[in-house]
Formats: C-alpha cells, sequence, structure tokens
C-alpha cells in the first residue's frame, strides 16, 4: 500500500515537473523603449506562467534582416516578435509569416490602429505603440521675435523666415530630407493638402495637391533650413536642436522625451514647445499611425505558450507601465486614465487627442513593396529640396516616379485596390 | 631517409585541409546564389519564386541604378585603396627605423583597426556635420568656409573615403611592416657600402624589395574596399538619394528593404565577377613585379 | 649629416602629425564616452570643457549582458584564429614553396563573395544541423574570413623567406613538415604575428554573420553596441562606451596573442 502511494507521489510529481518545464519560446524585439521595458518585465511572466522566455532584441533593420532570413528560408525558430505594421505587415502577411489571431480581444485598440492589422477579416497583429506628427518648437525664440505659434502653413513659413537666422547658424524650419525617411513626416504635409500617396490602388503623389505640399516642404526646406538638408533624418536633426540649432521641427512625436532632457539637451525644458501640426490649405490632418506591433509567427511550434505571452505583453497593465514610462501605447483606454494623463506632458496629450480623432491613419503608401516606394518618392522630395519646390521639370519627374510606383502595384497585384 | 609519406605528398596534403574547409562553406552558399539569381524570387509578390533564365538579369542591368552604382563601386574603391596603399606604405617606411616607444606606435596604429564600424559611423556622422561638426568648425577657425562633406551628393564619396582611410591604412601597415622586417640585410649593406644615399636606397632597393608584400596588402584591402558595406551603411546608407550607394549597399537593399532576391543576387553575381577580376588583375601586377 | 638630422626631424613631424590624425577620432570616441549627450552633441565642439560622468559604462556594463558577449567574442575569436593558424600555416607555406598560384587565389575566392550571398544559405544549412546559436557556427563563419587572410599573408611572407634555408635543411635530411615546423615558422614570427592580430581583428569586429547565425547565448560584442540604437533614439554616450569597451580588451588580447605565438614559435626553434 504504501509503496503505491509513494510511486503514485512520484509519479504526479513528475508529470507535474514535466509540465512545468515545459515550454520555452523565442522572442524577438526591437530595440525600442517598449522592448526595453518588456525585458525587465519578463521574469514576472516566466514566474506566473513557468514558460522560459529567450528574448533578443535588436536595432530596426537588423530585425527585418533576420526575420526575413530565418522566415523566407522556412527554418525559423521564433515564436512571438515585434514587427512595423506599415512597413512590412503586408509583405509578412501575403507571405504567411504571421499567424491569424482569432481568439485575442482587440476591443481596446481604435479602429484606426486596427486598419493595418487586419487583413480580409482576421487580425495577424497585435498594436502597440502609437505615434503621430506634431510641431516641436522654440518657446524661447519665438517669444523672442514676436510671433505666436503658426497654425498654418503659410504662418509655419512666415514664422520659419523670421526665425531663420544664418549668423548665428540657426535654422528656421528643420524636417527630415534624406529621401525614403522624408515619407513618413512629408505625408502631413500632403495630408493637410489634399492629396494622398496612393488612391484607390494607384499612385496621386503626382496629383496637384500632394505636389503642392512636396514643392512648400522643398521650398521651406532649402530657404530655412539647415545644411545638407537632403541627408538629414531625425538622428541628425535632433542633435541639431539639442545644441539650439533649429527654431521649428516637424516630426514624430516620439521625440519629446530627448528634446526636453537636460543630460541630452542644451534647451532647457522650458523653451521646448510640442503643437499640434498646423493646417494646410486644405485641413488638418497629420497622421498618426501604430509604428510597432507584436505578432506570432506562424512556424512557431508553440503557439500556445506563445500566445500566452503575446497576450500578457500586450495587456493592459504593461500598456499602463509603458504610458508612464513616456511611451506612447496604441490602446485607447489608457489614454483616459487619469492617473495616467497627470503624469504625462500636457501638450502631448493634448496633441495626440487632436490626431487620434483628426488624423490619418497611414503615414506613408500603404503598400507590399512599401520599401521601394519610399525610395522612389524620397527621389522626389530630394529634387524638391534641391531646387527649392521650384524646378520646372518637378511634374515631369513626379509623373515618372509615379509611374514607377504604379508598376510596383501591378507586379504585387495591389493595382486598382 | 627521403622522408615518408607526408613528405612526399607535402604539396597536397599541406594545403588539403584549408582547401577542403574553404568549398564546403562556399559550395552552398555559391549554389544557391547563382541558382537565385536566374529566378525572379521577389518576396513582396507573395508568389512562389519561378526560374526566369536571364530575365532578372535583364531587368539589373536596364535600371539606370545598377551601372551608377558600379562606377561607384569603382571610384570609392580607386580612391580609397590608391590613397591607403601610399600612405601605408609611407608609414612603414618611416617607422621601420628603432626608435623610442615604437611598440606603442604599433599600438596605436591598431586603434583604427579595432574600432567598432558603427560607432566610427556615428562619430564621423558627427564630425562632418555641416551645421554643428568639428570638421566645419576647425575650417572656419582658420578661416576656410564649410564643406558638405558626406551631406551633400558631390562630397559624399571622398568623404566617406576619408573614413575609410583612416581607418584601413595601418593594416597596409602592419603588413608591409613585417614585410620589411623581414627582408634580408645583405642588399642594404651592399648599398650602403657602394655609398648609396637614403633616398636612392629607398626607391632603388627597399621598395622594389618590399613590391610585392605591397602588392599582398593592397590585394586584400581591394577585396575588402570593393565590398566595403559597414561604414557607408551606417553614415550615409546609401545617401544622399542613392549618391554614395556601391553595388553591395544595392545589394543589401534589394535584399532586405526591397525583398527582390533574384535581382539581388543578380548583384551579388556580378558582385563577386567584378571582385574576382579585379583581383586577378592585381595579381597578374604583382606576378610581374616579382618577374 | 645635417641631411641626416633634417631628413630625422622631418620624419619624426610626420609621424607625430599622423599620430594626430589617426588618434583623434579615437580621442573624441574615449572622451565622449564619459561625456552627457549634450555635451557630445554641443555646438561648438566641446572637446575638454565638460563634467566627465560614469553613467555611460554603468549602462553599458549593468544593463547589458557584457560579460556573455565579451566571453563569446573571444572564444569565438581565439577558436577561429587559432584554427585557422592551423589549417592556413602549411597551405600557405606548400603554396609558396610550390609556388601553387591558383590555389592561393582559390583559397581567396573565399573571401570574394560578398557577405550577404552567406546569409539565407547558412542559415538553412546550420539551422538543419542545429548548429544555430552554437560556437561552431560562429568559428566556422569566422574562420571563412580569416583563414584566406593568414594563407594569403604568410604564403607572400614564406615566399621572401630565401628558399636556401629549406634547401640546406633538406639536404641534412629532414623532412619537409619538419623543414617547416621546425625552422621556417620560427624565423615565420613578424609574419604571423601580422596575420594573427589581422586575422583576431577581424574575428572580433564581425557583425553580420554574428548577428544572423547567433542567438542569445552566442551574441558577440559588436552586436552589443547596436543595442543602444533605438527606434527613436540614439545613445550617444553609451555608443562610445560600448565602442571603448569593444576595442581595449581587442588591443589586449592582440598583444598577448602576438607574444604568445611568437614567443612560442620561437620556443619551438630552440628545442628543435
Amino acid at each position: 500500500m504504501k509503496r503505491a502511494a509513494v510511486a503514485i507521489i512520484i509519479l504526479a510529481l513528475a508529470v507535474s515537473l514535466a509540465g512545468a518545464q515545459s515550454a520555452e519560446i523565442r522572442v524577438l524585439l526591437a530595440n525600442h523603449p517598449y522592448g526595453d521595458l518588456l525585458k525587465t518585465a519578463i521574469p514576472e511572466f516566466e514566474q506566473a506562467t513557468g514558460i522560459k522566455v529567450n528574448v533578443e532584441s535588436l536595432q530596426e533593420s537588423q530585425l527585418t534582416t533576420k526575420l526575413t532570413t530565418e522566415f523566407a528560408t522556412n527554418s525559423s525558430s521564433v515564436d512571438v516578435f515585434m514587427t512595423r505594421p506599415l512597413q512590412e505587415g503586408k509583405m509578412f502577411y501575403k507571405n504567411g509569416w504571421y499567424a491569424p489571431l482569432a481568439s485575442y480581444d482587440f476591443s481596446d485598440f481604435p479602429a484606426n490602429a486596427m486598419n493595418a492589422a487586419t487583413f480580409g477579416s482576421k487580425a495577424y497583429l497585435i498594436p502597440l505603440v502609437t505615434e503621430w506628427e506634431v510641431l516641436y518648437y522654440r518657446k524661447d525664440l519665438l517669444k523672442k521675435a514676436g510671433i505666436a505659434v503658426p497654425t498654418t502653413f503659410a504662418e509655419l513659413e512666415a514664422a520659419a523666415k523670421k526665425l531663420n537666422d544664418p549668423t548665428t547658424g540657426v535654422a528656421g524650419f528643420a524636417a527630415r530630407g534624406k529621401g525614403a525617411a522624408a515619407v513618413t513626416q512629408l505625408s502631413s504635409f500632403i495630408y493637410s493638402s489634399g492629396g494622398f500617396y496612393l488612391d484607390k490602388g494607384k499612385a496621386a503623389f503626382d496629383q496637384r495637391p500632394a505636389m503642392d505640399a512636396i514643392r512648400f516642404y522643398g521650398k521651406m526646406l532649402a530657404n530655412y533650413g539647415p545644411q545638407g538638408a537632403t541627408s538629414l533624418s531625425w538622428e541628425n536633426i535632433m542633435p541639431l536642436f539639442q545644441a539650439g540649432k533649429v527654431a521649428l521641427w516637424t516630426d514624430a512625436s516620439v521625440f519629446y522625451g530627448q528634446i526636453v532632457d537636460p543630460s541630452k539637451s542644451q534647451i532647457p525644458a522650458e523653451s521646448v514647445g510640442i503643437a499640434t501640426f498646423p493646417a494646410g490649405p486644405k485641413g488638418n490632418t497629420p497622421y498618426t499611425v501604430a509604428s510597432w506591433g507584436m505578432a506570432m509567427a506562424k512556424q512557431s511550434k508553440n503557439k500556445d505558450a506563445a500566445l500566452k505571452f503575446l497576450t500578457w505583453a500586450t495587456s493592459k497593465d504593461l500598456a499602463k507601465r509603458g504610458m508612464l514610462a513616456n511611451i506612447t501605447m496604441a490602446r485607447a483606454s489608457v489614454w483616459s486614465d487619469p492617473e495616467i494623463l497627470a503624469k504625462m506632458n500636457k501638450d502631448l496629450v493634448s496633441t495626440r487627442a487632436y490626431a487620434a480623432k483628426n488624423g490619418f491613419p497611414y503615414d506613408r503608401p500603404y503598400m507590399t513593396a512599401v520599401g521601394e516606394a519610399r525610395d522612389r518618392i524620397g527621389e522626389l522630395i530630394i529634387a524638391s529640396i534641391n531646387s527649392a519646390g521650384a524646378a520646372p521639370d518637378l511634374d515631369t519627374k513626379a509623373h515618372d516616379l509615379a509611374e514607377k510606383v504604379n508598376e510596383l502595384l501591378e507586379d504585387t497585384g495591389e493595382a486598382g485596390q | 631517409m627521403s622522408g615518408g609519406f607526408v613528405d612526399r605528398h607535402f604539396k597536397i596534403l599541406a594545403p588539403l585541409p584549408a582547401a577542403v574547409f574553404v568549398v564546403v562553406m562556399i559550395l552552398f552558399p555559391v549554389i544557391y546564389t547563382v541558382f537565385l539569381s536566374f529566378t525572379n524570387w521577389n518576396l513582396t509578390s507573395g508568389n512562389p519564386l519561378q526560374v526566369v533564365a536571364l530575365r532578372s538579369y535583364g531587368r539589373v542591368f536596364r535600371e539606370p541604378r545598377f551601372l551608377a552604382a558600379v562606377a561607384r563601386t569603382f571610384l570609392f574603391t580607386l580612391l580609397a585603396v590608391g590613397v591607403e596603399t601610399i600612405l601605408g606604405t609611407a608609414l612603414a617606411v618611416l617607422l621601420r627605423r628603432q626608435f623610442a616607444g615604437k611598440g606603442l606606435v604599433k599600438l596605436l596604429l591598431l586603434l583604427p583597426l579595432v574600432a567598432a564600424p558603427v560607432a566610427i559611423g556615428i562619430s564621423w556622422n558627427l564630425f562632418y556635420d555641416p551645421n554643428i561638426g568639428i570638421a566645419n568648425y576647425l575650417l572656419h577657425q582658420i578661416g576656410l568656409g564649410g564643406l558638405k562633406w558626406i551631406y551633400d551628393s558631390t562630397t559624399v564619396i571622398p568623404s566617406l573615403a576619408i573614413v575609410d582611410i583612416w581607418q584601413w591604412t595601418p593594416m597596409i601597415t602592419l603588413i608591409v611592416m613585417a614585410g620589411l622586417a623581414g627582408l634580408s640585410p645583405e642588399p642594404f649593406e651592399s648599398a650602403r657600402v657602394d655609398g648609396a644615399t637614403d633616398s636612392q636606397i629607398l626607391w632603388r632597393v627597399t621598395l622594389p624589395m618590399v613590391l610585392p608584400t605591397i602588392y599582398t596588402a593592397m590585394i586584400l584591402r581591394s577585396i575588402d574596399g570593393l565590398k566595403t558595406f559597414d561604414i557607408i551603411y551606417a553614415m550615409t546608407g546609401g545617401g544622399p538619394g542613392y549618391a554614395s550607394e556601391t553595388l553591395n549597399i544595392m545589394a543589401f537593399k534589394y535584399s532586405f528593404e526591397y525583398f527582390r532576391m533574384g535581382q539581388s543576387s543578380v548583384l551579388l553575381v556580378i558582385l563577386f565577377l567584378i571582385v574576382l577580376l579585379f583581383s586577378l588583375g592585381i595579381v597578374r601586377l604583382q606576378r610581374l613585379s616579382e618577374g | 649629416m645635417k641631411q641626416r638630422l633634417a631628413g630625422r626631424i622631418l620624419a619624426s613631424t610626420l609621424i607625430f602629425l599622423v599620430a594626430l590624425v589617426i588618434l583623434f577620432p579615437f580621442f573624441w570616441i574615449l572622451t565622449s564616452s564619459f561625456k552627457r549627450q549634450v555635451d557630445i552633441v554641443a555646438s561648438p565642439p566641446r572637446l575638454f570643457s565638460f563634467a566627465p560622468v560614469l553613467a555611460n559604462y554603468v549602462r553599458v556594463f549593468a544593463e547589458q549582458n557584457f560579460p556573455r558577449y565579451f566571453l563569446n567574442s573571444t572564444v569565438i575569436g581565439a577558436t577561429s584564429v587559432a584554427a585557422s593558424l592551423l589549417l592556413g600555416l602549411p597551405a600557405a607555406y606548400s603554396i609558396a614553396r610550390f609556388r601553387q598560384r591558383r590555389l592561393s587565389v582559390f583559397i581567396l575566392v573565399a573571401r570574394l563573395l560578398p557577405g550577404i550571398s552567406f546569409l539565407m544559405p547558412w542559415y538553412i544549412l546550420f539551422s538543419r544541423l542545429h548548429l544555430m546559436d552554437t560556437y561552431v557556427a560562429l568559428v566556422l563563419s569566422h574562420m571563412l574570413i580569416v583563414l584566406p587572410v593568414v594563407v594569403w599573408v604568410m604564403s607572400s611572407y614564406f615566399a621572401s623567406i630565401p628558399v636556401e634555408i629549406d634547401e640546406s635543411a633538406m639536404v641534412d635530411g629532414a623532412t619537409r613538415q619538419r623543414t617547416m615546423l621546425s625552422l621556417i615558422l620560427p624565423i615565420a614570427g613578424p609574419g604571423i604575428a601580422t596575420a594573427t592580430t589581422l586575422s583576431f581583428i577581424f574575428s572580433w569586429n564581425n557583425f553580420l554573420f554574428s548577428q544572423v547565425l547567433s542567438m542569445e547565448k552566442t551574441r558577440t560584442l559588436p552586436i552589443a553596441v547596436y543595442n543602444f540604437v533605438s527606434y527613436a533614439e540614439v545613445d550617444w554616450g553609451a555608443v562610445m562606451a560600448a565602442a571603448v569597451a569593444i576595442m581595449t580588451p581587442a588591443i589586449i588580447l592582440t598583444m598577448i596573442f602576438q607574444k604568445y605565438v611568437v614567443q612560442g614559435l620561437t620556443l619551438g626553434a630552440v628545442k628543435g
């Protein structure tokens, strides 16, 4: 009797142990503040579920290289990964690299964030963080020149002109000019001028409204922008702003923290302002996008454990922690939580409120071959900057490039959609 | 005893492990890449790959960016490697004599070689910034105007070459220094006995004797130079526009930004052929110099 | 006499200028590793006028798995170099003495292929063999870069050693392999030291192969530097600190390697 009892106990222990040490998952994250947050929180998850998490984090483009190499060769061991819905979403979906997420509750996510997460009628990724275009400005410089914060393109240009000071090396206006990188930040200008990158599955950036915006952008940067504008992206403009060499800067909302941090920026925080993107001739439509999401790999061999991790990593609880760490999360509910809002910068919150209501949910042509399309549109942007938006052949060039983008759409079967 | 099995078959056995290793490691990649270059594999189409013979080659050749990338690859390499070779050899000759702190200097020479490309890229990006960078700051201090460096399509290639020269000249110096150290002293002694000046010894004895070593260093450096990736990617990513896009950068973009695997394989095959022809060319020069 | 002195002064000045140029960016990286970001991107540039901080190094060593990365880079580097010397030295000697030119070009061909062409095929290969995230995969991939350097540099170096030395040994009855091991290798000290140094550096700095073939366990140092290049932020100070943290061991290790290799060979010569 005793022996049988002992045997049963041992058996039970063995079974429970086997169950406890069952799952191990591999998670690939991007070098991103939310990824950093997750890394610190993962031990809690491992404790609670007994699932071992092998996490790697990589810089953005290296993450894409690695995921592509693994998935395209059908030999991946990745279970969960961070992904950029607007840059690789369509491509990954087309190649069957995302696993559909039928059982996940998406109710807390705004409709426009789900646009790029859904294909057909199913969702394939979970939006994580959100960003929108804003105007950063130097309160002190504006005050000194007696200018109010620009709220329209016309005011923006007038302010840039007044604040541009070659003698002190201060650029009146800065924005990305580096080809593909500039496409996302130009988008708000285009939308607010009544244009689009794509319309009904065809390139539309060579149409009048969009071209007006592109010319305006080029003119602004050529006349009031920093030196070398066609090579500058955020990582170049940021140091300029921090060194006090930029008066007005339009870019994504995610950079705010760094330009008010005294260990990073020469400009005191009280001299830095953040405002809603100015209105264009046809409206005030900045982009507002879910820049990063999280997905489960279709090739995953541990889907149950992966789903557990995914649910935990995108939970409301962690979203709250993200917000408190100044990461602008995609979930809607955290933006109406008074405790959280009390801790965030008021202006950042109000720009977000505006963008969430009036923004356009894409910041680039939403297509599979978006990488190449961005390079093409980037050529147009550079040409515009180099000629201050006034080159007579800019329209011809735009038509040629639009043709090329249309070819891309045709090649991938997206033309006319 | 005239030696056993190993001795008799030395010329086969000695290089065998190395040769086998190389074959094993590159066979599959070469076949894979060449095969892909004959397909139209494009991850954005979502279609399975099809063999299309030379169609991908055609599409690549028709792309104006392609020839421009080839030209830039040569321009960058000739500029960078040319200066590195001359400068590196000059340094090696200068450092030949024993002097206090020679060990330290050799150590310092290693520094640019061991610096991580991303750190170099970020640092030099900042040096070169036309608005707040130190390069223009120094130019202004001595009364000259500022340049746009890597931030302008006309100056980007030479500016990148400067960074490459900074980083890789020491490698040539080290190889040539080793070569110089291995030279036998007799020709020098007899030249001195004959009353030759330092300059004559340098140009008529030293350099000719160490020329094969210089070629060795040059070949190694050229191979890497034609394929330069790290600093260009970290600093300009091929920009402004495509002004610093070399073949390797273009291949990377085609692979991991455009996802056109078939066409990027074409670019890789062509890059390989270019590097091969170029190196064979210098090897031939080396052989002639030994003649 | 005067000419000699003038020549010497000129030479010293040139060396000094060159040293300055070589060193400046390194100096900048080093000092920036002790700066807050505001001092790194400041305008006008703050070469000396800043309050040094240790925070960057704290971030680098505390927050990341630095000791692990360091161990991985060292093990992979040492093994790749050792294996490449083992395979490469005999090959180089043979190529030099038997003028096997085609063979040397063939081995060099391995280095001609652009790195990207290896990523997918090797990924397929190593994952099928369950060698992903192992030292084996990484050492093999690094050897492909390093072996041709060893062979190329050493074959040229061996070729410059007069054949008479070999011949006199063989006339006395020594076999090829004996001649190579006991006689030629010890003389080739400077060449081997250089080949070793360069090889180790190439392996140490390698990024592409390490990034794709490694996972959490075998990550190497260069990838760690990119840990500080984030989606919306570049942690300049930490990148610089990480760079210094990578450079310093590399130099120390190459110093040790050089001494060890050269000493070991000279001992061999004395014994045999």
